[in-house]
């Protein structure tokens, strides 16, 4: 057996430890976690949304639980741009692991201005572009189901994002996620994550109302992991392989095996949502987990694991 | 207690369970057991702190013995941990022993019935800040609605032990005397209006019941029994603080009271929660900011749950 596992992944030019990350509005500015595991353990830790203003997020109800999942609604609440930078960004400074901001406005000119911001700090490795939220009335899903809008927001922040890795967050609820995709792509992407949740309802039979009080809010949880894979093989062989661009997969990991089941489908790394809520230390597991496997099927690097799905 | 208190070393845990006692029809009691780095961290489990239980993996009671009105529920698999308060702490040498009161809702809670003593359970806490008590006050008013029992039992407790000049008055409240989360004794709870329950009669306070529908105690809204009690009250406002704990609606009521009457009052919010640890950001509660009419969102977890009442948008 292989003891010596290389698990390192170059995403895109960043160097990640190992490919598990937590994802975006599930492990706030990283602190939060402190109690929990040691976030420098992590191959990297992505924000939750930045915002150029400072946002209150939407009325309670925010979330609710169903079979297997849970929807949210919490409508990008975060304390902006100027008091990310003056009180969060001296914690992810800290950090050893690398460390994406997830991005998100109404307007392509507030994402424009968040990048723009944050393009020559140190302690940031990337950007997540948020344009597949599907809990805020203006922007979020409304750019990223629109292959010309994703074109036109990607390029507008590449443009100022210096040398800064552009990520961008894909909504599953599209009809070929590969055209926005390649538009991602195309307009200057440098990895893409997939997949964000799924807009979905709970209503109370009761009261015949919606549980949520913004109505809907987006699905998530080990009840969209196997629409997630699919999606992420995909987008791997129709547009990620063909241009040597890393895959960012999420939706519903929980263990080791979920993880792999990604990176077998694609997924150069992996990012962990809503088993945060439950386990906040489970990412580290999960990374235990991946080196007990390479090491049990005798597999060196990480590497040949990616996209290694057997169709034959 | 004097000072808000906030948690530290929050953590996972797992607990054993030693007791799961039936109080009433929807009722129970869990007593756990924590060992080890457990025991010490539990053992500063302030009253109005709360734990994240992790039942997920926990087996349904039989079909037969699921309340009808939970069958259709009861079959969801359990993804998320529930949040419950202690009503009852105690410290013993490397042991800590605490009380969950719980009410059978829905799917977790469903579960939570068939644990066992000797079961392992994992819990997330201690969470969130508990009740505080500022100094110069004499009489202490706990509110008590429904399931709100619990975290005011355990401030019963350590008033007793911690504050033996404080006068301690609790006020109980449910729609209907089968609906009071206490161990049944519905004969007394029936005929005696300035009823005094075991539970905070153990810690030597004096209760009193208000059911809706005057199947025992006050007839009426336990914020009405309150507010006529308020009214014989000699003592200045100054001199009293008033503990709420239970369904919004009352909360909202006993803040009223509270400002009509100058009297500090601290209530425990209850929201939807994913994760306990301010990652999620669903337990938002509307507070408002001194001195302007802005307002804020801030979390029921982390910045409470106990707010006090002057705070809180209701």
């Amino acid at each position: 057996m292989n003891k010596d596992v290389d698990i390192s992944v170059n995403f895109s030019g960043i160097g990640l430890a190992n490919p598990v990350l937590t994802a975006s509005g599930t492990s706030g500015y990283a602190d939060e976690l402190a109690d929990f595991m040691d976030v420098n353990s992590l191959g990297g830790f992505i924000t939750k949304s930045i915002t150029l203003k400072p946002r209150k997020g939407n009325a309670t109800p925010r979330i609710v639980e169903t079979d297997s999942g849970m929807l949210n609604a919490i409508g990008w609440a975060n304390i902006g741009l100027d008091a990310f930078v003056e009180e969060k960004l001296p914690v992810l400074e800290k950090l050893s692991c690398a460390v994406f901001v997830n991005i998100a406005g109404e307007t392509i000119d507030e994402y424009v201005a968040v990048a723009q911001r944050l393009a020559a700090e140190k302690a940031i490795a990337g950007f997540e572009l948020n344009v597949s939220c599907p809990n805020v009335e203006k922007g979020g899903i409304s750019f990223g189901t629109d292959p010309a809008q994703v074109t036109e927001i990607t390029s507008a922040v590449k443009k100022v994002s210096g040398e800064k890795i552009l990520m961008v967050k894909l909504a599953p609820a599209v009809t070929d996620i590969s055209v926005i995709a390649r538009a991602a792509v195309e307009a200057g992407a440098n990895a893409l994550s997939l997949i964000n949740t799924f807009t979905a309802m709970v209503v109370d039979v009761e009261t015949r109302r919606p549980v949520l009080a913004n109505k809907t809010g987006g699905l998530s949880g080990p009840a969209i992991k196997p629409i997630a894979v699919y999606l992420v093989n995909k987008v791997y062989n129709e547009v990620a392989k063909g241009s040597g661009i890393p895959v960012l997969g999420l939706g519903g990991i929980r263990t080791a095996s979920d993880a792999i089941e990604f990176i077998i489908a694609g997924a150069s790394a992996v990012a962990v949502g809503t088993a945060n809520f439950i386990e906040p230390g489970c990412a580290i597991k999960i990374i235990e987990g991946i080196k007990k496997y390479c090491a049990c099927k005798e597999i060196a690097n990480i590497k040949e694991l990616v996209g290694s799905l057997e169709v034959s | 207690m004097s000072e808000k208190c906030s948690a530290a070393n929050k953590g996972v845990f797992s607990a054993a369970v030693r007791a799961n006692k039936q109080l009433g029809q929807r009722f129970y009691q869990l007593g756990l057991e924590f060992s080890g780095a457990g025991a010490e961290v539990f053992a500063n489990f302030k009253p109005g702190q709360f734990v994240e239980l992790d039942v997920s993996g926990t087996a349904l009671p039989p079909a037969e013995a699921i309340p009808e009105d939970l069958v259709d529920v009861s079959g969801r698999k359990v993804l998320l941990r529930r949040p419950f308060s202690f009503c009852d702490v105690t410290a013993k040498k490397n042991k800590t022993f605490a009380e969950i009161l719980y009410c059978v809702v829905g799917p977790a809670t469903l579960r939570m019935t068939t644990l066992t003593a000797g079961d392992s359970v994992s819990i997330i806490g201690p969470l969130g800040n508990g009740f505080w008590v500022p100094e110069s006050k004499k009489r202490a008013l706990l509110v008590v609605g429904g399931m709100g029992a619990g975290p005011l039992e355990h401030l019963a407790k350590v008033f007793t032990a911690d504050y033996p000049d404080m006068e301690v008055i609790a006020f109980a409240g449910a729609k209907t005397v089968e609906e009071l989360p206490f161990e049944a004794r519905l004969d007394e709870i029936s005929q005696q209006l300035g009823f005094s329950l075991g539970e905070f009669a153990k810690y030597g306070i004096e209760s009193l019941v208000a059911t809706d529908d005057g199947s025992a105690g006050f007839a009426g809204l336990v914020t009405d029994c309150l507010s006529e009690w308020l009214g014989k009250s000699d003592l200045a406002g100054e001199n009293m603080i008033i503990y709420g704990c239970g369904p919004e609606q009352m909360l909202a009521q006993v803040a009223e009271i509270a400002k009509d009457k100058k009297i500090d009052c601290q209530v425990s919010m209850e929201r939807r929660m994913a994760c306990g640890i301010r990652v999620c950001q669903s337990c938002a509660v509307e507070c408002r900011v001194a001195g302007s009419n802005e307002t804020v969102y801030k979390l029921c977890c982390e910045d409470g749950p106990v707010f006090e009442s002057r705070e809180v948008v209701f």
